[in-house]
């Protein structure tokens, strides 16, 4: 079996028939729970709605004009927390039996609308009345492109500013292929590219001042979306060892000239992930079909209380991943050449409950035992960089790097400047992201119209 | 809006002289029975309404109780809606404020106001009223399907003198642009359309309601709706009728004696519908049982459908639409019979139902093999009547479909069950001369 290829693109979505079938059994609901439910406003009641009245062009434009980024959001969201939680269908049959209700699927239907729009070659934007102004864009994950994408639907001139060699952010270098690929990925870029958005690559901004010296190179706001990049570790003294990897690295390496090197290392070997998070699953089910003899994941408290989302859990688990539940890494095993052979574990216990209402685990003294390892992956969570600030000296940032911005505006404490995403929330959704852009778009368009936000 | 590609074409109609931004309007039913309900759809979209039946106060109406019934088609809600609903239980001047209201705050959105009268006099002062108090057309209620006395509601659709006479009545005494509406209670709707013609109707709307019975209680044995223990046969509308609307639209709009602008009404939910109606000769087009079941909000989709369909074909003007199928409309005998074909399968989509197989046999030609291994059909070509029911079931699109035979194609005859009883056959060819305009 070739595990590249199975790897590097998305199961199938639905078809027109089944999202036909899917936007029929939808109610209609006169106040749109599920619209209520879309961070973004991506207002998914009225493209079913359309969708349902064969109005399908009109349903795609609904989803793209509220959501530049529709497609991924389509695919990526955990829709059975946001629209589809709200969704009135799950409680429609006669009996109600728990467990058994159905929303309607949403997500699905979304995805699908995307990819219609690129099977008919639907154009949903016109060009806008041009304006004068200037944006700068650093970064082109979901923010970024979220913001280029509605100041230059509003006529403005935007330029991203992109340190990676290619542009996407998260959507590229931190979801492994087969959730989200490269084809999906460049058709959404297609369609920021055609509203006139200028994406320079390898464009860092990352020298002292950089962003605020944007401001007098003639453009007149900015938005930052750098996201969080730096991974966070279990130990500081642990770098140099080969075959420890943080999440953020190894996922990229699977999106970049790496991939070759990193099967490699996985294929038919004992391959460790740490954490218990959305990107711990990643990891864990992308190490798996690049070919792992054997996957484990390690973490210290109990199944349900993983912050992944069930459904990526449980796919993992067919997969035939192995979860050490109740485990806590306390050191790694290296030989002689410092390559990485095991990561020292200790085994927990459920104590109290701590302030978020889990119950605390507590190290079993005695307990450690070693768990052979041929590549450990830290999957345990992504910061602000430590010197990213610096290119931003006088915008407000707190103790964790992360920049302070209006949730309502996303205004800095430097006039003209914006922030969104990851580098204001810490780590959130992609859909969060993209209304982060909106947001802040709407204010700079107020911003650069005005002068004020 | 700026940056999108969404409403840029031209949907404004002239129908009989009034300009309508869309052609889409609320007919005179339920959904048109109050200045609050109009102004409503009015802000949704809509571009006119034909107000509910005004009626003149000399007779109290009373709506029956239940009022309808419905009738669904599997999971589908509300294929067909009968209603035994009467003309505007209002008081006329109620309805002529309401009329006035609409005027003042909506200028730009045409009302047109239905009226029916049980003679000629109710008829000319129902006419005049509305006219003075600011209708900008009027709308000949001749097909109420509830009406049991004689000269009223679809008694006079179904006697063509008195169209003639109460539009004749109306036009004499009003300035504004009258449209006759027909019923679909009859065998051939060109004929009273021409009679209301005759007498000076500005254009046609088809059709009100069709008689019908959506169903009977199984257990108290009551046709629906059952109004204290009674039923009636009343008026059905919605999807269901849709091909019975399209039928008499298309049929007046090819009638060379008529030649007036036409007002399209039945089961339209959808800017598909809507297409459907307008290329078959209609200039606006009404709604009702679309709104029952979903609400105002469906004209949106109307609006924007449409458009985007229109900016695909590059048409600027939806009149430029109005009766583009007619010329491809005749009658079944114009069909070049010479030219056959067959479905064609293709079986790397098949899901193995065998709804075909079933269909195949049991209504058409047996014309399929099973493969109970593969769980496949297996078309006899020359079997296959092209009736397509096989793609009518068939659950996968595009995996069946038509492909034309060569002209020297034959189909095989049904095989006779016993040729051996043939000997003992009571058999004469039938001889004499007949008619033969019809099988050329």
């Amino acid at each position: 079996m070739n595990y590249a290829d199975n790897f590097k693109q998305m199961r199938k979505g639905m078809d027109l028939v089944q999202a036909v079938a899917e936007a029929d059994r939808c109610l209609l609901c006169h106040d749109a729970p599920c619209s209520t439910g879309c961070p973004a406003n991506t207002e998914p009641a009225e493209f079913i709605r359309k969708l349902r009245f064969k109005n399908i062009t009109g349903a795609i434009r609904t989803i793209k004009e509220n959501n530049i980024l529709g497609g991924a959001c389509g695919v990526l969201c955990p829709t059975h927390r946001l629209c589809e939680e709200k969704c009135s269908a799950r409680f429609a049959s006669e009996e109600r039996p728990e467990g058994a209700d159905r929303p309607i699927q949403i997500g699905a239907i979304q995805r699908f609308l995307v990819e219609h729009g690129t099977k008919i070659g639907f154009k949903v934007f016109a060009p806008p009345e041009p304006r004068p102004e200037k944006v700068a864009v650093v970064g082109s994950g979901p923010a970024g492109l979220s913001c280029a994408a509605e100041l230059a639907k509003a006529g403005l001139s935007v330029t991203i500013f992109e340190s990676r060699p290619e542009p996407g952010g998260v959507l590229r270098y931190g979801v492994v292929a087969n959730r989200f690929d490269l084809d999906f990925l460049n058709r959404e870029l297609a369609d920021v590219r055609s509203l006139g958005v200028d994406i320079r690559c390898n464009a860092p901004i990352d020298s002292t001042g950089g962003a605020e010296k944007l401001l007098k190179d003639g453009y007149q706001a900015v938005f930052l979306g750098p996201g969080l990049w730096d991974a966070a570790t279990l130990k500081t003294d642990a770098s140099g060892i080969d075959g420890l990897f943080s999440s953020v690295d190894y996922l990229s390496a699977l999106r970049d000239g790496r991939f070759d090197d990193m099967v490699r290392r996985a294929e038919g070997k004992t391959v460790v992930v740490i954490g218990g998070g959305s990107v711990a699953m990643d990891c864990i089910e992308s190490a798996a079909r690049i070919g792992a003899k054997d996957v484990y994941l390690i973490y210290r408290r109990s199944f349900c209380q993983m912050p992944a989302e069930p459904d990526e859990r449980n796919e993992a688990q067919e997969l035939g991943v192995h979860f050490l539940l109740l485990n806590q890494p306390v050191g790694y095993e290296v030989d002689a050449d410092n390559r990485i052979c095991g990561v020292k574990l200790v085994r927990t216990r459920l104590g109290e409950a701590d302030d978020s209402g889990r119950r605390r685990p507590e190290n079993i003294p005695g307990s450690e035992w070693i768990l052979e390892a041929d590549l450990v992956i830290e999957a345990i969570g992504n910061q602000a960089p430590m010197d990213l600030s610096q290119a931003y000296p006088n915008v407000d940032v707190d103790a964790r790097g992360l920049i302070q911005a209006d949730s309502e505006t996303g205004r800095t404490s430097v006039p003209g400047i914006f922030a969104g995403g990851d580098i204001v929330r810490g780590p959130a959704l992609v859909v969060n992201a993209v209304q982060d852009g909106k947001t802040a778009a709407k204010a700079i368009i107020a911003y650069v119209t005005n002068g004020e936000a | 809006m700026a940056g999108s590609t969404k409403n840029k074409v031209d949907l404004s109609v002239d129908f009989c002289g009034v300009t309508f931004k869309n052609p889409f309007l609320l007919s005179s039913s339920p959904v048109s029975n109050s200045a609050e309900m109009v102004a409503k759809s009015f802000e949704a979209g809509w571009g006119g309404v034909v107000f509910k039946t005004l009626n003149s106060d000399r007779l109290p109406i009373i709506h029956p109780s239940p009022r309808m019934n419905c009738i669904d088609y599997g999971s589908k809600k509300e294929m067909a809606v009968q209603n035994v609903e009467q003309i505007s239980d209002r008081p006329l001047k109620h309805n002529l404020m309401e009329i006035q209201y609409l005027k003042m705050h909506y200028p730009d959105h045409p009302v047109i106001a239905s009226i029916m009268g049980f003679f000629e006099d109710e008829w000319i002062y129902l006419a005049k009223i509305a006219e003075d108090n600011g209708a900008d057309m009027l709308e000949l209620n001749f097909s109420c399907p509830h009406m049991c006395i004689e000269g009223a509601g679809h008694k006079v659709g179904q006697a063509f003198h008195l169209i003639e006479q109460f539009t004749s009545a109306v036009k004499k005494n009003v300035s504004i642009p009258v449209i006759a509406k027909m019923t679909p209670n009859i065998t051939d709707m060109n004929e009273p359309a021409v009679y209301a013609k005759n007498g000076g109707a500005d254009a046609i709307s088809a059709i009100n309601t069709v008689r019908g019975i959506s169903g009977v209680g199984l257990d108290d044995w009551v046709p629906r709706p059952n109004v204290f223990g009674k039923g009636a046969p009343s008026g059905t509308s919605g999807p269901a009728v849709k091909p019975i609307a399209l039928n008499f639209i298309s049929a007046m709009a090819k009638c060379e004696d008529l030649q007036i602008p036409l007002s399209g009404i039945g089961g339209i939910e959808t800017w598909i519908d809507a297409l459907e109606f307008l290329l078959l000769g209609s200039t606006t087009l009404q709604v009702t049982t679309g709104i029952m079941h979903y609400g105002y909000r469906i004209v949106e989709d109307m609006i924007e459908g449409l458009s985007d369909y229109m900016v695909e074909r590059k048409i600027s003007r939806v009149t430029d639409l109005v009766g583009k199928a007619l010329p491809n409309l005749y009658e079944t005998d114009h069909f070049e019979l010479d030219r056959q074909g067959i479905t064609q399968y293709d079986l790397d989509k098949c899901i193995g139902c065998g709804q075909c197989l079933i269909v195949c046999n049991d209504a058409a030609g047996q014309a399929i093999d099973w493969d109970s291994e593969t769980r496949r059909p297996h078309l006899i070509e020359d079997k296959c009547l092209s009736c397509m029911l096989c793609s009518f079931v068939c659950p996968v699109p595009g995996l069946i479909s038509y492909k034309e035979m060569p002209r020297d194609w034959q189909r095989r005859e049904t095989t006779v069950m016993d040729p051996g009883l043939e000997k003992g056959l009571k058999y004469e060819p039938f001889t004499k001369e007949g008619p033969n305009e019809c099988i050329a």
